[in-house]
């Protein structure tokens, strides 16, 4: 009987499983943005069910954010962000052979194809430890990435899968060997990741990983959670929280009891993306725009903004006059600033 | 039988007459596909005037079907509503051309009045701002597209709600102004449409006018309630509330009767703010009672608390446990109740949605805790709308219709406060006609789980239910569509009738949703 009432979690479905509900819709920055139903998943979905081609969805394929929000609302449990990620590299591989890439494809083809022919980074740091993978945006900001590492105790690894997460936000293929290398790499560690989407890759890739995001990683740290309050908004990074939403729901819910602080949520729990991050944003052929950080902002006074993600800095930065700044910086309790004086300047 | 042609665009006698192919599963079809006579000059209409039209499968796919997902059809083209002018330059060429334009908000239409056999499919959605929220004056100006839940993520950003609006996130304003709305607060509050102050409507013609109660007080009339038949709701000013969460009582009763008498007591007394039945079968029956505030919480615990017979929830599981010991037959049933119970109840009590007992954004639990386990590709849900002193018959009845076709299913209840000075907005509607001060109504939903029934199937259920409230003399939220075969028989020859030719009046070529009611 124990059996029949405690019935496994299913596996994620594919778009034929889509009835049409529309709670993906509602969530969707793309349909914030363009009220156009088309770009949204359950467009895609529903083309596809229709017999829609690649070609003839690549605008909607395209301008995903993949900031997940979809995936935990699916009542029917579709893996949407996957499916989109499966579309994008379709579609690049369909294009015909000499038709011309942008280069930053190429480039990143080029370094993904390198990296597979290369000795895997093994040795940098013991088995075991608990790492870092910090991602571009943070390598770029040495001062932060100090901090970081400081509150968190943790080595940088050197092989961050920049390059994976690159991949598969343009739908670049991902050699096997570079993949499997970079997967077993990391093999025995405790991750924490800054990149979202790598991330969520990882707990399919690795599922017994022990792993976190940033933020969680970084707000679990009484240094930190001890500088949020009341009058803050808290902006959280959309990628990793979706890709893990039943545990990251609670445990921001938890944060926000604790601390007053203000959260990046709508009315359904779900993260609202600050920062677009479609395609043509991420080739440098549009800019982005600030949209969704004004939407985040509507209605609310707080005294200052305290981001996860780096890019969402700048996003605010743009929109607001008050204070924006990191989740690492609000970290700064006077043992560690003597420790670590040269990250806190 | 000889059945005698039809012209289009017209209610045809009724084919499911009770004393038709007696003894034959009565079916009820959509309609035939427009044939497409003019598509390419009303294209070329459309594009002279600058109104963009989308075609082909990845623009038609997402409007394949309705959240029924049992008619299936694919417009000629599409169109994203952006703006009033935009419609009324659509409408009319659409006239022009004879070409018929089927308009959808949320798509959560279950009969297919929301699908296009041919011709225009025009998607509402694309108009979802909102416009105005006068918090002084607790009223919004919405465009008529946006789904009740972009609405309310939007009016909580200033502390505000809206009154009552279906426990469904994505229906949209306009598609439920047009046919009524019931909420768990309807019995304090009535039906969404009658929260409605104007509207800005684009006729079947194109003319783009403002109405009220005041001005062009008609056609508001029409309008409201008026299943799209007289024009497309492109704005709406609402009354809206300050937010509040809620603090929910639930009760357990194993008799359908003793329930609804119950909630008929509660809403006879104002008793509480918030009230509906909803049950496993009619094994579990739940009866949700809930309030805005502490002062009239605590005045339902003083007055009216003592006076329900349901149990609590342990004392209902000891009560089931004493049932079923002494039904041991009845083993599976047990099961089932136990499997949903485990499912369904922690998704009441999210930890994330509930602050100091209290239950934060009630509509997006229901609704995710509906889609996800209520919900599926098919979704079957005949209803009645009865007078309060006939409901209980009403229920019973359709009960017992829903044990002989389903495993099993789910019964929704809910009463509906009806406005003295709105009468004439209820005519033709789901509002019965000889209901006074309360309208109540049930939804009768099979879970479907995976299995799979033929559409006759399907369509001999709801024929059972329509035919007990042909008999009662009830009305039904959903008889558009698939069900219109039941309007005639519903409301009379003279009404359908006078309708008729006030909609030939308004649309000179049938196009503004043909094939709903008309």
């Amino acid at each position: 009987m124990s059996a029949f009432l405690a019935r496994a979690p299913a596996a994620p479905r594919d778009y034929a499983a889509c009835s049409g509900c529309s709670l993906c819709v509602l969530v969707c920055p793309m349909w914030r943005g363009s009220h156009d139903p088309r770009l949204t998943p359950e467009g895609l979905a529903k083309g596809l069910q229709s017999g829609a081609t690649i070609a003839q969805l690549a605008g909607a394929i395209e301008a995903c954010f993949l900031c997940g929000a979809c995936d935990p609302v699916c009542p029917e449990r579709i893996d949407l962000s996957g499916m989109i990620m499966d579309l994008r590299l379709r579609s690049a591989n369909s294009r015909p052979p000499n038709s011309p890439q942008p280069s930053v494809m190429v480039e990143l083809s080029a370094r993904l194809q390198m990296a597979a022919g290369a000795a895997p980074a093994a040795g940098v740091v013991s088995n075991s430890v608990p790492v870092l993978l910090p991602g571009p945006d943070l390598r770029a900001d040495a001062a932060l990435l100090a901090r970081v590492q400081a509150l968190l105790g943790l080595a940088v690894f050197d092989d961050d899968g920049a390059d994976i997460a690159l991949a598969l936000e343009l739908g670049v293929e991902i050699p096997q060997q570079r993949l499997h290398g970079f997967l077993d790499s990391l093999r025995g560690h405790t991750i924490v990741a800054a990149d979202g989407l790598l991330l969520r890759q990882l707990r399919r890739w690795l599922p017994g990983l022990q792993r976190m995001g940033l933020g969680p990683a970084l707000s679990t740290r009484a240094a930190v959670r001890s500088n949020l309050v009341p009058s803050d908004l808290y902006v959280i990074e959309p990628r990793a929280f979706h890709g893990d939403y039943e545990r990251m729901v609670g445990y921001y819910d938890r944060l926000q009891r604790e601390t007053g602080c203000s959260l990046s949520l709508d009315l359904q729990r779900i993260a609202i993306p600050a920062t677009s991050s479609g395609l043509p944003q991420k080739l440098g052929l549009a800019a982005g725009d600030d949209v969704q950080a004004k939407w985040i902002l509507k209605g609310h006074k707080p005294a200052r903004i305290v981001v996860e993600s780096l890019a969402d800095r700048a996003a605010f930065a743009r929109v607001c006059h008050v204070p924006v700044v990191h989740l690492a910086e609000l970290g700064e309790d006077p043992q560690m600033m003597q420790k670590f004086r040269h990250a806190f300047g | 039988m000889k059945i005698p042609p039809v012209e289009p665009g017209t209610v045809g006698p009724c084919p499911v007459a009770p004393d038709a192919l007696q003894g034959i599963k009565r079916q009820q079809t959509n309609p035939a596909r427009w044939n497409g006579s003019g598509w390419q000059d009303f294209v070329a209409a459309l594009h002279t005037s600058g109104v963009e039209l989308a075609a082909g499968a990845a623009a038609c796919g997402v409007y394949v079907t309705d959240a029924g997902g049992t008619a299936y059809g694919m417009p000629h083209g599409v169109v994203i509503a952006r703006s009033a002018g935009q419609i009324s330059l659509l409408l009319k060429a659409a006239q022009v051309h004879r070409v018929p334009v089927t308009v959808r908000g949320g798509g959560l239409t279950t009969e297919g009045e929301s699908v296009a056999f041919g011709g225009v499919l025009l998607d509402m959605t694309g108009m979802s701002r909102v416009l105005h929220i006068d918090a002084a004056a607790l009223t919004v100006r919405t465009e008529g597209g946006i789904y009740w839940h972009s609405l309310a993520e939007e009016l909580r950003r200033e502390n505000l709600d809206y009154l009552s609006a279906p426990l469904n996130l994505t229906s949209s304003v306009g598609g439920t102004l047009g046919v009524g709305g019931i909420d768990v607060n309807s019995a304090r509050l009535g039906c969404s449409a009658d929260q409605a102050l104007s509207l800005q409507v684009v006729t079947p013609t194109g003319e783009i006018v403002e109405c009220s109660d005041s001005e062009n007080p008609e056609l508001f009339r029409r309008v409201i309630l008026g299943y799209g038949q007289f024009g497309i709701i492109t704005e709406a000013t609402l009354r809206v509330r300050p937010y509040t969460p809620l603090r929910m009582h639930y009760y357990y009763y194993s008799s359908l009767r003793t329930a609804i008498e119950d909630l008929q007591m509660l809403d006879r007394n104002d008793a509480s703010d918030y009230s509906g039945i909803l049950t496993i079968m009619d094994c579990a029956v739940n009866l949700l009672v809930a309030f805005d505030s502490d002062e009239r919480e605590a005045a339902f615990n003083a007055d009216w608390k003592s006076r329900l017979r349901g149990y609590g929830e342990f004392g209902f599981a000891l009560h089931m446990a004493g049932h079923y010991a002494l039904r041991p037959w009845k083993f599976r049933e047990a099961l089932y109740l136990l499997q949903r119970k485990r499912e369904v109840f922690p998704e009441f009590r999210r930890a994330e949605y509930m602050r100091d007992g209290k239950m934060h954004d009630r509509t997006v639990v229901y609704s995710r805790a509906v889609w996800k386990h209520w919900g599926s590709r098919q979704m079957v849900i005949p209803d009645l709308a009865t007078s309060a002193d006939k409901f209980i018959e009403a229920v019973e009845r359709g009960n017992a219709v829903c044990r002989k076709y389903f495993a099993h299913y789910t019964l929704y209840c809910v009463g509906i406060k009806l406005r003295l000075d709105h009468g004439p907005h209820y005519e033709m509607s789901c509002v019965p006609p000889d209901a006074e001060g309360w309208a109540y109504g049930c939804e009768f939903e099979p879970m479907i789980e995976g299995g799979v029934y033929s559409r006759d199937h399907f369509q001999a259920f709801k024929n059972a239910i329509y035919d007990i409230g042909v008999d009662l003399g009830a009305s039904y939220y959903r008889f558009g569509g698939m069900m219109k075969g039941y309007i005639r028989r519903v409301f009379g020859d003279a009404l359908v009738d006078r309708h008729l030719a006030m909609k030939r009046r308004a649309d000179p070529a049938m196009i503004l949703n043909r094939d709903v009611i008309f």
